[in-house]
């Protein structure tokens, strides 16, 4: 596997993976901060686990 | 370059090379450690499945 370095020189290697390593955790942290279950600056709490048994359609009428 | 081994395309000899790739698996080992433990710490924050 050492002979990569033989290939490849290491300075624009390493320049090259860590440009894509921090792009990479940049577009990942941000699209975790645009959810609301990952946001962890605050924004909309997550749905709690009653929550999540509720159902938005109203009961069905009894006659 | 008759005293030094055949230049290699990076310009690195095999020595070089070597002591390279001992940092450079050193470093990726540290750098996963440390992400397994980010992971495992958000999973216990909030579980992704």
């Amino acid at each position: 596997m050492w002979r990569v370095w033989l290939l490849f020189d290491p300075r624009r290697a390493l320049v090259a993976l860590f440009t894509f390593l921090f792009v990479l955790a940049l577009v990942i942290h941000f699209i975790l901060l645009s959810t609301d279950k990952f946001n962890w600056l605050g924004g909309h709490a997550p749905p709690s686990a009653a929550a999540q048994h509720m159902s938005t359609l109203p009961e069905p009428a009894k006659p | 370059m008759a005293d030094e081994k055949r230049a290699s395309l990076s310009g690195l000899t095999e020595t070089e090379a070597k002591e390279f790739h001992g940092i450079f698996v050193t470093s990726f080992i540290i750098f996963t450690v440390i992400a397994i433990v980010a992971h495992f710490l958000v999973w216990q924050w909030r579980p992704w499945f």
